[in-house]
């Protein structure tokens, strides 16, 4: 597990208030919401919010399908990553 | 704008009106006319709509109506509510592409009848069932006609954009049914996300008007291109109240106050607001209170003659607006979403780990459920045997079934029993108040008796200790250090003028483990001369642990 992807467990852990969850139970391609971890619509807002100020990032609302980056862990840290040396 | 009446929308194709980006009125008058004959082929006689689609939601409410079919909108898609569905209605549709083909037979086009025409909207109760409320089209129709009175010069030829589902009556009246009498153009997919609203927004072309939840305006982010979204036309929110800093702060950035609705499935739009906190009513809508202070009304928009009584709590004042004043029953909205506490309570209830269930709203960030529950004997060897997450997960799973993800509690406190009162009595304010504590990390003695020097404590190991969770995750364990911290803040609060520093420990033996709600009797003697506390942990017959602590002068 990298250590961005450990951050970016923690966050949701933190953010969402998951409790009797910890990061070794969210998988790297764990699917985020709906089934598998089963975040809601209001998560996927809240968690919008927090990646962006937690890295420092601006999700661009040019591009289409960005929501597809928050579909699990791996995916986020990628995106993260690739927007922070863009 | 040339307004089409709500029961004359299949009446004359009109050429050239548009209802979405690829979709004009003949058309939309011509799909819903073959699908009203393909429906009365088929016998249907009421039918279930879940589409995601508003075009097409718009076409199979048209369909339906001019073909004598009553609708459902159920609240969700869920198998239960599938299930719940199939007893009531002949046909369920997610989608209407299976049903429509080019030159299929059409029924004649004609005026609906604006009270023969049946629309069920699914909220819950109070009593914990899914509620259903009818409304006739005369009503819907009266709503309608009264927004594009107030609002239609300020919206123009603007195109409609939403975030919220058109299966609740917002989505519905807001992003369907006035734009297509208003001959607005609307789009056909909801936007939950900021980014997409905007862009959508931008790609329009025109102005554009949001119908939005203050889920998605609380949420909006700095990531936005608030210059540009500024030539909305107007921000409608309903669902639940918008936070007055959130309004303010639309106000800034997009120089003008978003527009409140407050209502609800039942009533229609009740009053609407821009900035402030007061509410003004809706154009023939009457107001009044019950003894407790709760809003009754009448209104166009209800049956004729009907006083609909709500269970919010207001406050009248002399020009005829309102403040809202918080509601006086045990259902709640999380984000828009109304939630039956009785209900969750009683399926919760059920798990044979149970035996009773309290549940409250938690505000850490954003607002979710938590549960106060009392473990059955079931439950507490669950617990000892399995671990609390094993608990907690198998009840969100349990509970998973009766409700949507919003509902499903995020934190969970498991006691032996719930704390009513002397009258049989919890209330909400003690749940919550029980809720937002953290998990203990110490007993409270069940009693305390003293003889010849020596205490005699009797405890019972909390269910829910915060050190339970590492120690250890499948077998709750009692930490032997958490025993001697435990003696030695017991002793402290029982026997006066112990020294204050802990200075050692000696001859200490664990014996027996320690589990979630285990009785215990604890033993404390303070030998003064040799400053030694002997602590001795007994559940039952059998010995857990004893030792001594040293306790010393300050230094």
């Amino acid at each position: 597990m990298s250590d961005l992807q450990l951050e970016i467990k923690t966050l949701i852990i933190d953010a969402l208030g998951l409790e009797d969850m910890a990061a070794e139970d969210i998988a790297a391609d764990l699917t985020l919401f709906g089934e598998g971890l089963g975040l809601d619509s209001v998560d996927a807002l809240e968690l919008g919010l927090a990646i962006q100020k937690r890295f420092g990032i601006k999700i661009d609302a040019e591009a289409k399908d960005t929501r597809k980056h928050f579909a699990n862990v791996a995916s986020l840290a990628a995106f993260v990553s690739s927007q922070q040396t863009a | 704008m040339n307004w089409l009446p709500l029961e004359h929308l299949l009446l004359e194709a009109h050429t050239g009106r548009a209802v979405t980006a690829d979709l004009d009125h003949p058309q939309l008058r011509q799909h819903a006319l073959q699908l009203a004959a393909e429906l009365q082929n088929r016998g249907v006689k009421r039918l279930a709509l879940y589409l995601d689609d508003a075009s097409d939601l718009a076409i199979a409410l048209l369909a339906a109506w001019r073909a004598g079919i009553t609708v459902l909108l159920p609240g969700d898609a869920q198998p239960q509510t599938r299930q719940r569905m199939s007893t009531q209605c002949d046909l369920w549709l997610d989608s209407v592409n299976g049903l429509l083909s080019a030159g299929s037979a059409a029924l004649p086009p004609a005026a609906l009848n604006l009270d023969q025409c049946q629309l069920t909207l699914c909220t819950s109760g109070s009593s914990g069932e899914a509620k259903l409320i009818d409304k006739s089209l005369r009503q819907l129709a009266n709503e309608v006609t009264a927004l594009e009175q107030l609002w239609g010069k300020q919206l123009g030829s603007a195109t409609i954009l939403g975030s919220v589902a058109t299966q609740h009556i917002f989505g519905l009246l807001f992003r369907v049914l006035w734009p297509l009498c208003a001959g607005r153009v609307f789009l056909r997919r909801a936007q939950p996300f900021p980014e997409d609203l905007q862009r959508e927004s931008l790609a329009c072309g025109t102005d554009f008007v949001w119908v939005a939840s203050p889920a998605l305006l609380k949420r909006m982010g700095n990531n936005l291109d608030w210059n540009a979204l500024r030539a909305v036309r107007q921000v409608f929110s309903s669902g639940g109240a918008l936070p007055s800093e959130t309004a303010a702060e639309l106000q800034n950035l997009l120089g003008q106050w978003p527009t409140e609705i407050y209502g609800s499935s039942e009533t229609g739009g009740i009053a609407w607001r821009q900035g402030g906190e007061l509410w003004t009513p809706f154009a023939g809508v009457e107001l009044g209170q019950n003894s407790e202070g709760a809003l009754h009304l009448t209104s166009p928009y209800l049956p004729a003659g009907h006083r609909e009584q709500t269970a919010d709590a207001v406050e009248l004042q002399a020009d005829g607006r309102f403040a809202l004043r918080g509601r006086l029953d045990r259902i709640i909205k999380l984000e828009e979403k109304r939630i039956s506490l009785p209900m969750l309570e009683q399926a919760l209830s059920s798990h044979e780990w149970l035996s009773d269930a309290r549940l409250g709203v938690v505000q850490e960030g954003r607002a979710y459920l938590g549960a106060l529950v009392a473990l059955s004997p079931a439950g507490l060897h669950a617990l000892r045997n399995q671990g609390r997450k094993t608990v907690t997960e198998t009840l969100r799973r349990h509970l998973a079934g009766h409700c949507e993800a919003i509902a499903l509690p995020r934190r969970w406190r498991l006691l032996a029993q719930l704390p009513y009162n002397n009258q049989g009595k919890l209330a909400q304010a003690t749940v919550e108040a029980l809720l937002a504590e953290p998990r203990p990390t110490q007993v409270e003695p069940l009693s305390a008796v003293e003889q010849d020097g020596e205490w005699q404590l009797q405890l019972i190991v909390p269910l829910d200790l915060a050190h339970f969770t590492g120690h250890f995750p499948q077998t709750p364990v009692l930490p032997g250090v958490v025993q001697v911290d435990w003696a030695q803040q017991l002793a402290r609060s029982l026997i006066k003028d112990l020294p204050p520093r802990f200075s050692g420990m000696e001859v200490l033996k664990f014996q027996q483990l320690v589990r979630p709600g285990d009785p215990l009797q604890l033993s404390l003697r303070f030998d003064a001369s040799r400053g030694k506390l002997y602590f001795a942990f007994r559940n039952g017959e059998a010995p857990c642990s004893s030792g001594r602590i040293l306790l010393g002068p300050a230094q």
